[in-house]
């Protein structure tokens, strides 16, 4: 026995509600794909940072207030990133927490190159304006005796002299050209940090920029 | 009069777009700036050639040589030459983007940014106050103009308001759930006072301006970043998740709320409502030749009803309700607080704007 077909009508109408929500179905499953697989590419963020170069506080760029000011006055804009000529500025991805968006300066991977557009680029005044060079003290380069090779007398090197911009102020050389910082006229620039010969397993140079003094010696 | 205020939407449409090209733009013209510093530009548009950063290169490097002092010529040389200093000069002429800017040595800061940085510091350094006197003087006049000319996720919300109707056509279902208003003020009175105990400033991290400003900075910076490791082309890597803040926004606007960022939860909104209390510059509503046919209230993307004639200062002056006026009842006007005008007064006003 076969059933009585329904209201004609009635059935094209549920015809067209049902192609209509499959169409809807089809577009909101085709946006939602492209969307999360666009987001699973994604990384975290430009720099993997949270950890940066424990121990030795992070290094802000040329004229930064202390840290503390530093992270309230800062609104993360990236203009002293934008503004930097050499590219050093860097700034923290997300995953830094309250960090996110302050700028720091990477001496192994780009050290500070002292143009000083940074200062006058920050619209908030966490940067000062400096004009000179002379100025800077972002942090000062500390010596490991232990691993400079013309201090534990494996070599004679003075690649962090020959780097310094202040070379003869900032850096000394004495025997064996083993350097001698002076914190006084040091900018924390990292330049030697990153010309340093020695690169220890766990990434350490021999010279490092210490920001943790930066308070002590302003 | 009616095509007037088309050009205007078309203008505004024009510098919403050129603020996200802009974005865009910026960090490639930094990139380009160092390149031409550290005098690797021509290798690099030889060795990037053809893809998305080697292109973005040349086309700046083009633009820039034609403008006066791009280019110099050397004695002996008959080819002139990029003169490195003069695009440099060009290239720092823009630098950040919506949250704060340069631009042409005009400082500018959205005064959210500036506020949270006072509070936090609990200090008024000099360079902030020269940096608000743009927003805040064009908010005085303006409104919000902020946010119906240059806020990029205004942009945004104003095309997924578009694909409500897409939604409505294939019959599914969305909501306009509607949310109080003083939400936002209380969330800038909240974010003030916590950046100002944490001192952090907090808001910039659920403001959309400067959410967008961090990440198409991200997003170029990584690109010319993966090309400088040979990996060239387009992707969308330098993104983070803080991207999905946004997509949680636009996605909320789509489904059950329209404009519910902008109405409702902004707190940089918020604080251009309270700048630009005092308006001079208005809609008004002619009453009569208004003939009550809500047109105007379903196009205010504020959700305003601009036909009882007393716009507040949630409106952002975006001219919405007056390209959708068929009778050419509403007109911008110039004049202070409440003060009532003459129709021949006011058309005169309009023309002169």
């Amino acid at each position: 026995m076969q059933e009585m077909p329904h209201n004609d009508s009635e059935e094209k109408a549920g015809r067209r509600h049902f192609l209509k929500s499959a169409i809807g179905t089809t577009v909101l499953l085709a946006g939602t794909g492209t969307v999360l697989s666009t987001f699973s590419a994604l990384r975290k963020g430009r720099y993997p940072v949270a950890g940066h170069r424990p121990g030795l506080g992070i290094l802000r760029p040329p004229g930064a207030l202390v840290e503390a000011e530093f992270m309230a006055a800062c609104i993360r804009c990236t203009r002293c990133a934008e503004a930097c000529d050499m590219n050093c500025i860097q700034y923290f991805g997300p995953e830094a927490g309250s960090l996110q968006g302050t700028p720091y300066i990477d001496p192994v991977d780009k050290p500070c190159d002292m143009c000083l557009a940074c200062g006058e680029a920050c619209p908030t005044g966490a940067l000062e304006v400096l004009t000179k060079k002379e100025d800077i003290h972002m942090g000062t380069a500390v010596v490991d005796e232990r691993l400079c090779v013309s201090i534990n007398g494996t070599g004679i090197c003075g690649a962090c002299f020959t780097a310094c911009p202040l070379r003869g102020k900032a850096i000394t050389q004495t025997l064996h050209n083993a350097p001698e910082v002076h914190s006084e006229y040091c900018t924390g620039c990292g330049l030697c940090e990153s010309f340093c010969i020695v690169d220890d397993r766990e990434g350490l140079r021999a010279i490092q920029v210490h920001t943790s003094l930066k308070e002590v010696l302003s | 009069m009616k095509i007037e205020i088309h050009k205007l939407q078309i203008l505004r449409r024009t510098v919403q777009i050129t603020v996200i090209l802009m974005m865009l733009l910026v960090p490639a013209i930094a990139r380009y700036a160092n390149s031409v510093a550290a005098d690797d530009i021509d290798s690099q548009m030889k060795s990037w050639e053809g893809s998305f950063q080697g292109n973005t290169l040349a086309g700046i490097d083009t633009v820039f040589r034609a403008l006066p002092n791009g280019e110099m010529t050397r004695p002996g040389l008959d080819t002139p030459e990029r003169d490195h200093q003069g695009v440099i000069n060009y290239s720092r002429a823009f630098h950040g983007g919506p949250w704060s800017a340069e631009l042409f040595g005009l400082s500018m800061t959205d005064p959210l940014g500036a506020a949270e940085s006072i509070v936090a510091r609990k200090h008024v350094a000099k360079v902030v106050l020269i940096s608000l006197i743009i927003p805040i003087l064009l908010t005085a006049l303006f409104g919000r103009i902020f946010c119906s000319w240059i806020c990029p996720m205004g942009l945004l919300l104003e095309i997924t308001d578009k694909f409500r109707k897409v939604l409505k056509f294939l019959e599914i279902k969305t909501y306009n759930v509607r949310f109080t208003r003083g939400t936002k003020f209380a969330l800038l009175v909240v974010g003030l006072i916590s950046s100002a105990i944490l001192s952090v400033p907090i808001l910039g991290y659920v403001y959309p301006p400067a959410i967008i400003s961090r990440e198409l900075h991200d997003l170029i910076f990584t690109l010319f970043d993966r090309a400088e490791a040979k990996l060239l082309g387009f992707t969308f890597v330098g993104l983070t998740w803080m991207s999905l803040i946004l997509l949680g926004i636009i996605l909320f606007e789509v489904v059950i709320s329209r404009r519910w960022w902008c109405r409702y939860v902004c707190p940089g909104g918020a604080l251009y409502i309270l700048l630009g209390i005092k308006r001079p510059v208005r809609i008004k509503l002619l009453e009569s030749k208004c003939t009550h046919c809500v047109d105007c209230v379903v196009a205010c993307p504020m959700g305003l009803n601009p036909m009882n004639n007393q716009m507040g200062a949630e409106c952002d002056n975006c001219g919405a309700c007056i390209s959708s006026c068929h009778d050419d009842a509403l007109k911008y006007s110039v004049g202070l607080g409440t003060a009532t005008q003459t129709e021949e007064e006011s058309d005169t006003m309009a023309a002169t704007r």
